[in-house]
């Protein structure tokens, strides 16, 4: 299949991009800075048609769906969402620095699909109740809310990394503090979306909009963390340090809603697959 | 004038108690997901010391979500945002009322250099210009007469978004309020129909009895088509609903589309096959091929050749691995014999030579002169329906929808004010801007550079 192999080529785009900023920081030459933005554009332009070529692959194999429907495809999907978040940051900000932070997750997310030897990357057909119009909403809004909340994470990490001589090219902290508190306001829209477009579905396929499976709750608590989170802005005032502690706690939650919740029972047992 | 200070009321207006409560929730969701829940608890308390179960059992661990302590977390979120909401209300409301012009003492003091800076043209060409540009961007544009011949141009912005914040917290309401109103009058339950059966009562979620439907439905045929890879590609069921001998409804019913009557609603939820399907028997006698019949479990037949009659005792889909197969019960004048006929008998017979003299009981012949073929079991489907009612899922839908409106308020809009000060300065004229959000000073920030940029392009371009 055409689709996987320009995928895993992604991979190693988006790694050779991670290594040109960090040689840009390094050397401080605009030269690497540049090759690592065309790099990362190169890989974003392959990603979205290795995308859409699985989508016409499936449509050729007779069992056509969007390509966001098993794990392999969530992975491929969430290191596309991320991918493009940081590059409309990085050209709003004009600052390069994120993309120290921000490549190796897309980086890592695309190896983990290619590479873990669990993840099945067939274009597989679609079970009756994942053959839905809310499929799609739901899953795209997902994933984007889960990209801002790992572009917000990553910006947490660098507001530690600051103070650290070797990390002098970090802007400084009221940069990051704004734009840790737009990825997580726009993290957290599309999480409330993406909750709604899932309780509609289940509505629907399931007969409840509500059944606290373990993913459901799980997607709940990652929502009231960070309405915590915004909350402590918005009426304390917080800033700066303890919102980036928030939002290192806030991914850690959304971990678990994507990845750990598979360990805990559940009864949907058919979004296993 | 003092005013007396509620405890009730400052209890209540603590941003601390909502982040506590909101902590709470996230411990008690937490550990409501690593503690299985409702059926799936029944197996866990099970490997417990009775004791610990049943005190667990007591403080209702095994069903958090719809416990006393779910409930009164809600109740006393609900209490806090409606006190808060209050408490905050009559500020708003003023800030919402005010005039538009009326901006604090010491608006324009302190003020950072590049909003202040001069020009050549006088007063009067500078307010009519600000004006124009002011009136592109903003609303409720005003001009006041200053001392010392100054005049002051103010527009403004998004002052309906002093209001997002409560639709926010009123969607949170009612979303706690439809859920409520399901958990108290909705109800959720299974039923499986045969085809052709109907059905007129659920048993109801997590073991609580059965529920009588206003309805009877009745499963006139099921369908269920694979992939290749043997899963499930579609089913539906083709259902008749019946009131009073009547039929109100008919039509199918597919997975991702429930059926809504007398506000019920009905989603096909699973599918299996009764083991109570039919068999085919070709029977010969004396090596003369006879006639096919069709028969159930538990159903007779009398022999062509009138020697007796014939009994199906069981029908099995898969015995012992070697594929379907009926048990029959032939009675005679001789006695009764009963014995297997299997599918697939002549592959059985080639992977174990001699296997039907071995064992009598898997001869198809054993009732002499007769030689009884299976010919196929056609399996009958049963539908597995999940019926449910929730009079609060119109509430909650309703809240989702404010909830978006009220997020975007909130989020993506503020109430931006600006105020332009034009005054001679010598031979000179002074520019002075000043503006205030109530929130996200950032995007303000960015709305005043564009327009103090726009004012000194334009002197730039009369200047020339």
């Amino acid at each position: 299949m055409t689709n996987t192999m320009i995928l895993s080529w992604v991979t190693f785009l988006y790694f050779g991009a991670f290594v040109f900023y960090l040689f840009c920081l390094v050397f401080r030459k605009e030269f690497w800075g540049k090759g690592a933005f065309y790099t990362v554009i190169g890989g974003l332009v392959a990603h979205t048609v290795g995308l859409l070529l699985r989508w016409q692959e499936s449509y050729a194999l007779g069992i056509g769906h969007a390509p966001l429907s098993n794990f392999y495809e969530s992975l491929i999907f969430f290191a596309w969402a991320v991918v493009v978040l940081y590059v409309i940051v990085e050209w709003r900000i004009k600052n390069r620095s994120l993309g120290v932070f921000v490549l190796p997750v897309a980086f890592l997310l695309m190896a983990f699909a290619s590479l873990a030897p669990n993840i099945s990357d067939r274009i597989q057909p679609l079970v009756p109740a994942l053959q839905s119009n809310w499929l799609t909403s739901h899953v795209v809004t997902c994933f984007m809310g889960y990209a801002a909340f790992t572009v917000a994470f990553a910006i947490g990490i660098m507001y530690f990394l600051r103070n650290i001589p070797l990390f002098g090219f970090i802007p400084e902290g009221d940069i990051l503090d704004e734009l840790l508190y737009q990825n997580t306001v726009l993290g957290f829209v599309f999480l409330t979306l993406g909750i709604m477009t899932g309780s509609v579905w289940a509505h629907y396929a399931w007969g409840s909009y509500w059944s606290w499976d373990p993913k459901e709750t799980w997607s709940l608590i990652t929502w009231l963390i960070y309405a915590v989170m915004l909350h402590a802005r918005y009426v304390r005032g917080w800033k700066g340090k303890r919102m980036a502690v928030l939002a290192i706690i806030g991914f850690a939650a959304v971990l678990f809603t994507y990845l750990g919740v598979n360990y805990l029972p559940g009864l949907h047992s058919y979004l296993q697959s | 004038m003092t005013k007396q200070k509620n405890p009730f009321r400052s209890f209540f207006t603590s941003v601390y108690l909502t982040i506590t409560l909101l902590v709470f929730t996230v411990v008690l969701s937490i550990i409501g997901t690593f503690i299985p829940q409702q059926d799936a608890a029944r197996g866990f308390a099970q490997g417990m010391p009775p004791g610990l179960a049943s005190f667990l059992q007591t403080m209702q661990v095994f069903d958090l979500f719809h416990s006393v302590w779910f409930f009164l977390l809600m109740l006393l979120l609900s209490l806090n945002l409606i006190v808060c909401s209050l408490n905050r209300w009559p500020l708003t409301w003023k800030q919402f009322r005010g005039a538009p012009s009326s901006g604090e003492e010491g608006l324009f003091r302190g003020l950072s250099p590049e909003r202040i800076f001069l020009c050549d043209e006088d007063v009067g060409t500078m307010t009519g210009r600000i004006e124009g540009f002011l009136g592109r961007k903003y609303r409720k544009i005003g001009k006041t007469q200053e001392k010392e011949d100054a005049v002051i141009i103010c527009g403004e912005k998004g002052r309906y978004s002093r209001f997002a914040v409560y639709v926010v917290h009123m969607s949170v309401q009612l979303l706690i309020l439809g859920a409520l109103m399901g958990a108290f009058w909705g109800w959720e339950g299974y039923v499986n129909i045969g085809e052709g059966e109907k059905a007129d009562a659920i048993d109801l979620k997590g073991g609580k009895g059965t529920k009588a439907l206003p309805f009877t439905i009745r499963c006139d045929k099921f369908m269920v088509s694979f992939y290749e890879n043997g899963a499930p590609k579609t089913y539906r069921s083709d259902l008749t609903f019946l009131k009073d001998g009547k039929t109100i409804y008919q039509g199918p019913l597919l997975v991702n589309h429930p059926v809504s009557l007398e506000g019920v609603q009905v989603y096909q939820a699973s599918y299996g096959s009764s083991p109570d399907g039919r068999a085919s028997l070709a029977i010969s006698r004396g090596g003369q091929e006879g006639k096919i019949i069709k028969v159930g479990p538990g159903e007779s037949f009398s022999l062509p050749g009138k020697e007796g009659t014939v009994q199906i005792v069981r029908l099995e889909e898969n015995l012992m691995q070697m594929g379907p197969a009926v048990k029959i019960l032939v009675r005679s004048g001789q006695g009764e014999v009963s014995f297997w006929i299997f599918l697939h008998i002549d592959k059985i017979r080639e992977m174990n030579p001699g296997v039907t003299e071995q064992v009598p009981m898997f001869n198809p012949a054993l009732f002499k002169p007769y030689l009884f073929v299976l010919k196929g079991i056609e399996e009958r489907y049963y539908t597995g329906l999940q019926v449910s009612r929730d009079p609060g899922a119109p509430l909650v839908a309703a809240a989702a929808v404010l909830m978006m409106v009220g997020l975007i308020g909130t989020f993506f809009s503020s109430h931006r004010r600006i105020w332009i000060k034009i005054q001679p300065a010598g031979e000179k004229t002074r520019i002075s801007v000043a503006a205030r959000t109530n929130k996200h000073p950032v995007v303000l920030e960015r709305e005043v550079r564009q327009l103090t940029e726009q004012i000194k392009i334009s002197l730039e371009k009369g200047s020339t």
